[in-house]
């Protein structure tokens, strides 16, 4: 902590030593073990007294000689926090005299510094609360504040806190505070103290002046510690400190990390103004990709840049139109190309004795589970065993083949699974799904629909194919079509609020006559593609919609994705959605509350909001009478806003520990899911040992829970732990089909795009958070919170809500031509530097790779060449390299 | 005329010329003799629309140099197969079964496990379940007791029941019948209904099912449980003292196997169950001696039934005590040294056949390596007239109660059930059936619960531990059919039907 520097001390040691001798020559070394003191001690306790009893002479001549030499020694020995100083040990017993004279004293510019000698006295002497050395150095002599040494400034400092809050109180002036601020703000600043420094004019509210201060050599450790400290603030404090982060990024022209802190602060005005500012072509290329990845709208206009096909490049980066290619190239380097099928991931082969004896029969839900898995695993390969398999093979469509082995409702989500193997791939993807819309077969055509939004998740086109496809087929009489038109649009354009659709939309949310689960939906859908922008039509339409149902459909087990379908439009929103929540206050009471939750979690998703898990904790506390489902929302509220940050994730999962052993039954059923949306993709052991143990449940649906949250914990990173796991669960659960299609599902998602998927809607090094893969994650599992009628019902398609999270995992380098480039990196477990003196490792246990290579969750890498140099600060996804000017290649 | 670039999958075509006077069909047209998509096949995407075939242009708006985007293949459309697969979930109930792959389970209706797996044991014998079919609904013999006759019919029911289902079955009717035909297994115990001893259960279903399942006409060896379990011994009472001689026959339903010190194989129980002492007064003697007793095999039964005789009664504790030593068994058990010298000689033939066959099918296997393309098709339609000569001798076999000249005992048993016991004592504790299935897999049944189990895992509940330890084995006669040289086991003959 301290940084007080050692020196110091070492040489009012050696002062010390020195002066005595020629002081008291006579006494000898041997006695000093006699007294408490030593010699030097000793004749620095005599000086000093002296000194005292000089100051309170009538000369000033004198008195100022001594006030001096009082000083020099005090000067010279501040030391290190663990000891008090020698002169001010012995300088104790003498403040109350040196404080009574200093009242008598005349204003002189002795008494002056006799003010300062008492502000650094009370600075061991002073009461609790007193802040006598804030007082003494107000009135004393405005000098350097640092030639006090740094642990009186950090005393200070705290002084100047306490009595800003108390004359805030009072109202009284602070002008004198500030100006002594301004001094210690300097000077933290100049000593690598940026902390302290952030601190303090945090304390007095004046945090925009940090912006003047900073310079070229601190801000970046100053912006790393505003935009952590970021999380833990409250209120609209924390909006604030990221704002200066920007500002100071922005002076400093980091463009790239302040673009970051825009996009947190979800501020497209700022976000345009970084694109302005920076003319360099491809640091607004990196911005794009960084956009692109987060998964927000942006249109380039003419302001950004008046250069026509600049514009259409940078336009196509934020369409995510080569995400695909980059995939692919992934694939191919990691050499996963070759397609799994669903038994290569089963691998019966492991499990002993209990292999499934005699499956003669095709089994509906098993092969449900098989079209799932297989979509799950090949997602964005483009090719597999079961949908794709070439049709000279099959003469007659072996691909139809596998589509009807599955049943009604099944075919939707098998006819579906070929948009996810073909996900991003817009061209191909298009051109195979086509087939499927010329079927007689309204839920073929369905899947199709469904097919399409899904090719279409995150990647955009000025042609707007999926809304050209889809379109007409949302007033299709047959409701199977029309949902699959409905959730295909909200995948192809969540986050993209268009206003087309909307139009097209909300119509169907006021129709008396749409079927339930249309209209549910269409809300989720609207919710999406309005996702996080606090529409107020979209809004006031399924609020609408809500309150036109009956009561008998107000229990029905789809009528939850109404109210989170309003949820999501203020997603990570806040107070803003304080007026839509008194609304709420009017619903039938059978909805009320879970719309109650479902409105609070999803506006203090991503945000830590710990007096918001606390109410939310509050509500799960209490037991209830039969029939309430409002609970299971709360739990998974817990979670969505925990999950912001490493601290409060962890606290919430022993949180969660607590409500598993004294919640009600529909908590317990929630918590497994709740855990799971905490560590997605992020398979912490702990974790997975609770829900192991969950997945044996005496409750089938805590058990299922389970099951499902062990896929989505270790989605993507195929954990062999996990893999083991379910496999042991498959023969344990051969029987209970509903359990083994669960299983299955999990399997599936384990083993996501081969590994080089994950669901974490945070990116760029934990910072951002993608709100359309929030809101996916967050549909799935309400629709997870009723597995029984939802997923083992007839809507297990809402299973490809999870489209929306999935990113590759990876970390791809390219060239200014934005073709791949393979580099050598070091990735390694990141490590917290927030504070740290010094240029700290920011990545410990590294391997070098050559790029593309995966990254983990709470994995970061570095360059570990000097040959380019990154437009990024943050290695993740698609960094443009840039050749480094100054490297010479060592011979 | 504006000229735009279509996108049509990976491909673009730059500069198509629009004739903005003609309907759009003119210009699929167009678009027909670039990618060979038919017209009514294509989907033209113009900024989140789709293109009608007749559409104003002007209305569009295509901008010159526009790109489009055109979606369609000429690939075949997607048909439903005529014929759509069978789903396990359409099927009913009783085909539900098949595809499980075994038999429902019982439920516990307190302290029934006993029962439980003495019927799932009962359960897996085919010749017993279709006895019990034939067995007339209404119209007992007039030698046959009413309650004998309700506990025929409720095994009859159950066993029907268990086949059709795959949820557990409750047997309740069956319990209560079971109760008031023979009381003792009501006794009741702090006010629930007691744990009882399996074998007793056992061995009191099988008497009355005896009794029961006796064909109207009586002709010579129609007692089919007889046939089935029934072990005909004959002993030689020996007294050494006086040197007196006698020789006796009997029938009992099961082999013992006695436990003491040295028996450490089923082998040498069942020896030991052979021989026995017993005290009685010797006519030349004029005063009781002992009298050594030794026991011979003469005819076999198609299910042979072993029960090791783990529980004593121990005076002093006044209650059932278990021996917990362990004791193995084979899964192939051959009593051949446990024959009487006639029925050793009876034995042989078969015996032969069956090393014979055995060996026949090694030598098949090591000769196939040999010989060339041509011969190995001959001897594999060789195996498949085998296998298909196997099944109809099963299909018999399960039929009815095949007499014995069909069928020739060997001597060889297979083991198809074990029930084991858990616990410390034979009224309390836990009762499981382990049992062999047609298909060659083992369940476990667990009550309602059935799980499948490895091969492996069977010969592991010999005892010595705390883990269940088999209580009644049962075997199934290996037999070679008379009829046709070339016929296999029985035992054989569904393994030899899955390989081919």
């Amino acid at each position: 902590m301290t940084t007080d520097p050692n020196p110091k001390n070492d040489g009012n040691r050696e002062e010390a030593s020195l002066k005595v001798p020629s002081k008291d020559p006579k006494k000898k070394k041997d006695e000093k073990k006699e007294e408490d003191l030593s010699d030097e001690d000793l004749a620095l306790k005599q000086q000093l007294e002296l000194y005292v009893e000089r100051v309170q002479d009538p000369d000033p001549g004198l008195q100022k000689v001594a006030l001096e030499s009082m000083r020099q020694e005090i000067r010279t020995s501040t030391s290190s926090m663990t000891s008090v100083p020698k002169p001010l040990k012995f300088l104790r017993p003498h403040y109350g005299t040196l404080k009574a004279y200093y009242e008598t004293m005349n204003d002189s510019p002795e008494k002056k510094f006799l003010a300062d000698i008492l502000s650094v006295l009370a600075l061991t002497m002073s009461a609790e609360g007193e802040r006598e050395s804030l007082k003494y150095r107000l009135s004393g002599s405005v000098g350097d504040i640092g030639s006090w040494g740094h642990e009186y400034v950090r005393n200070l400092a705290g002084e100047i806190a306490q009595e800003f809050a108390k004359r805030q109180m009072e109202e009284a002036l602070v002008d004198d505070l500030m100006e002594l601020v301004t001094q210690i703000v300097v000077f933290h600043l100049k000593h690598n103290a940026e902390p302290e420094a952030v601190d303090l004019l945090m304390e007095v509210e004046d945090l925009d002046t940090l912006v003047e201060h900073v310079d070229a050599t601190n801000y970046k450790r100053t912006c790393l510690y505003l935009t952590s400290s970021a999380s833990y603030l409250p209120g609209p404090d924390d909006m604030l400190v990221l704002d200066i982060a920007y500002m100071i990024y922005f002076k400093f022209e980091e463009y790239p990390s302040a673009l970051r802190i825009a996009l947190y602060l979800d501020n497209m005005q700022y976000v345009k103004q970084v694109f302005t500012s920076c003319d360099d072509p491809l640091h607004r290329k990196q911005f794009c990709y960084i956009i692109a990845r987060h998964g927000v709208t942006f249109e380039i206009d003419e302001e950004i840049t008046a250069d026509e096909d600049e514009r259409e490049v940078l336009q196509e980066i934020i369409y995510n139109t080569k995400l695909t290619e980059g995939y692919l190239t992934l694939a191919r380097d990691i050499e996963v190309m070759e397609p799994k099928s669903p038994e290569d991931i089963y691998k019966v082969h492991l499990i002993d004795g209990r292999a499934s004896a005699g499956a003669s029969v095709d089994s509906a839900r098993q092969n449900l589970a098989a079209t799932f898995v297989n979509a799950f695993v090949n997602a964005g390969f483009g090719q597999d065993k079961l949908m794709t398999v070439p049709s000279e093979a099959s003469s007659g469509g072996s691909t139809g083949s596998w589509l009807f082995k599955n049943k009604e409702h099944g075919k939707a989500s098998a006819a579906a699974s070929l948009g996810m193997i073909l996900l991003w791939d817009v061209d191909s993807g298009l051109a195979q799904i086509d087939k499927y819309f010329h079927s007689n077969d309204n839920h073929v055509i369905a899947g199709a629909l469904l097919g399409v939004g899904i090719v279409n998740c995150g990647i955009k086109n000025d042609c707007d194919p999926a809304l050209a496809l889809l379109g007409d087929y949302i007033d299709k009489e047959d409701s199977t079509v029309r949902i699959g038109a409905i959730m295909g649009l909200g995948l192809a354009y969540a986050g993209a609020q268009n206003e087309q659709i909307r139009k097209k939309l909300s119509p169907i949310l006021g129709d008396a006559k749409a079927p339930l689960d249309v209209i549910a939906f269409t809300a989720i859908s609207l919710g999406l593609i309005y996702v996080g922008s606090c529409n107020e039509e979209v809004a006031q339409a399924i609020i609408f919609a809500l309150m036109d149902r009956s009561d008998s459909e107000l229990g029905e087990p789809l009528t939850r994705l109404l109210p989170l379908g309003l949820g999501l439009l203020y997603l990570g929103k806040q107070e803003s959605v304080e007026a839509t929540s008194e609304v709420s206050k009017t619903f039938n009471e059978k909805i009320r509350k879970y719309c109650d939750m479902t409105l609070l979690s999803c506006a203090y998703a991503g945000t830590g909001n710990v007096l918001k898990v606390q109410q939310l904790l509050g509500q799960c506390a209490q037991h209830l009478e039969k029939g309430e489902i409002h609970q299971g929302p709360a739990v998974l509220g817990i979670a969505m806003v925990a999950m912001a940050e490493e601290l409060g994730l962890e606290m919430a999962i022993r949180s969660l520990e607590h409500l598993l052993q004294y919640g009600e039954q529909n908590i317990r059923r929630a918590v497994p899911l709740a855990l799971g949306l905490l560590c997605i993709s992020n398979p912490k052991v702990n974790v997975m040992d609770t829900l192991s143990r969950l997945s044996h449940d005496t409750d089938s649906e805590v058990a299922m829970a389970a099951i499902i949250s062990l896929g989505l914990i270790g989605a993507g990173t195929n954990n062999a732990r996990i893999a083991g796991m379910l496999r042991n669960l498959s023969s344990y659960y051969y029987k209970e089909a509903s359990l083994l299609f669960c299983v299955r599902i999990a399997q599936g998602l384990v083993h996501l795009g081969k590994g080089l998927l994950t669901l974490a809607p945070y990116h760029s090094d934990r910072f951002l958070l993608s709100p359309a893969a929030l809101a996916g994650l967050v549909t799935f599992l309400h629709a997870c919170l009723d597995m029984k009628s939802i997923i083992l019902g007839k809507y297990h398609y809402v299973l490809y809500f999870l489209v929306l999270a999935m990113q590759p995992r990876m970390l791809m380098t390219v060239d200014e031509n934005l073709k791949a480039l393979s580099v050598p990196v070091r990735v390694g477990q990141a490590v917290d530097v927030v504070g740290q003196a010094g240029r700290p490792k920011t990545i410990t246990g590294f391997q070098t790779h050559s790029t593309p290579v995966l990254l983990a969750a709470g994995d970061r890498a570095e360059l570990a060449t000097e040959k380019y140099i990154p437009l990024s600060p943050i290695l993740e996804g698609f960094v443009i390299l840039r050749e480094n000017p100054e490297y010479r290649e060592d011979r | 005329m504006p000229t735009v670039s279509v996108k049509w999958q990976k491909e673009v075509f730059p500069a198509v010329e629009i004739d903005t006077s003609q309907p759009p069909l003119v210009f699929k047209c167009q678009l027909y003799d670039l990618t060979g998509v038919p017209p009514e096949r294509q989907k033209i995407m113009v900024k989140g629309g789709l293109l009608k075939d007749d559409a104003d242009w002007s209305t569009v708006g295509v901008k010159e140099g526009q790109k489009l985007m055109m979606m369609g293949t000429a690939d075949e459309i997607v048909k439903a197969p005529e014929k759509g697969p069978v789903f396990m979930e359409d099927l009913p109930e009783e085909e539900q079964v098949v595809a499980v792959g075994h038999t429902a389970g019982l439920f516990n209706l307190g302290n029934t496990c006993y029962m439980n797996s003495t019927l799932q044991c009962l359960h897996s014998v085919p010749e017993l379940k279709s006895a019990l079919l034939k067995y007339p609904h209404s119209g007992r013999s007039n030698e046959l007791d009413q309650s004998s006759h309700l506990l025929t019919m409720a095994t009859r029911d159950l066993f029907t029941d268990l086949d059709r289902n795959f949820k557990p079955v409750t047997p309740m009717h069956f319990l209560t019948v079971l109760r008031k035909k023979y009381p003792q297994f009501g006794q009741l115990h702090n006010g629930v209904y007691m744990q009882q001893d399996a074998e007793e259960c056992w061995t009191q279903l099988l008497y009355t099912l005896s009794q029961s399942l006796k064909s109207p006409d009586s002709r010579e060896n129609q007692e089919t449980v007889k046939a089935l379990f029934g072990i005909d011994l004959v002993s030689r009472v020996h007294c050494a003292e006086s040197g007196e001689e006698s020789s006796e026959s009997e029938s009992v339903y099961s082999l013992k196997c006695h436990i003491s010190h040295e028996v450490n194989h089923l082998h040498e129980g069942l020896k030991h169950g052979l021989k026995s002492e017993l005290e009685k007064v010797s006519p030349s003697l004029g005063r009781s001696a002992i009298y050594l007793k030794e026991s011979r095999i003469s005819d076999l039964p198609r299910y042979l039934t072993v029960q090791f005789v783990r529980f004593f009664w121990k005076r002093e504790s006044n209650q059932k005590a278990k021996i917990l030593r362990k004791v193995d068994y084979p899964l192939e058990l051959d009593v051949y040294d446990l024959c009487s010298e006639e029925l050793r000689k009876n034995l042989e033939g078969p015996r032969k056949i069956l090393r014979d066959e055995e060996s026949k099918k090694f030598g098949l296997k090591t000769s196939e390596k040999n010989t060339d393309s041509k011969e190995n098709d001959v001897k594999m339609l060789d195996i498949e007239g085998s296998s298909n000569g196997g099944e109809p001798s099963t299909a018999t076999n399960q039929e009815g109660v095949p007499s014995d000249k069909q069928a020739q005992f060997t001597g060889i048993y297979d083991l198809i059930a074990v029930l084991t016991h858990k616990g410390r004592s034979a009224d309390s504790g836990h009762y499981v059936a382990w049992v062999k299935q047609d298909n060659g897999k083992w369940i476990l049944y667990d009550d309602d619960n059935p799980t499948p189990q490895r091969e492996e895992d069977i010969t592991k509940l010999s005892g010595g531990g705390d883990w269940h330890m088999a209580y009644i084995c049962m075997y199934k006669a290996r037999v070679v059919s008379d009829m046709s040289s070339s016929s296999s086991t029985v035992g054989k003959s569904v393994d030899l039907s899955e390989a081919s």
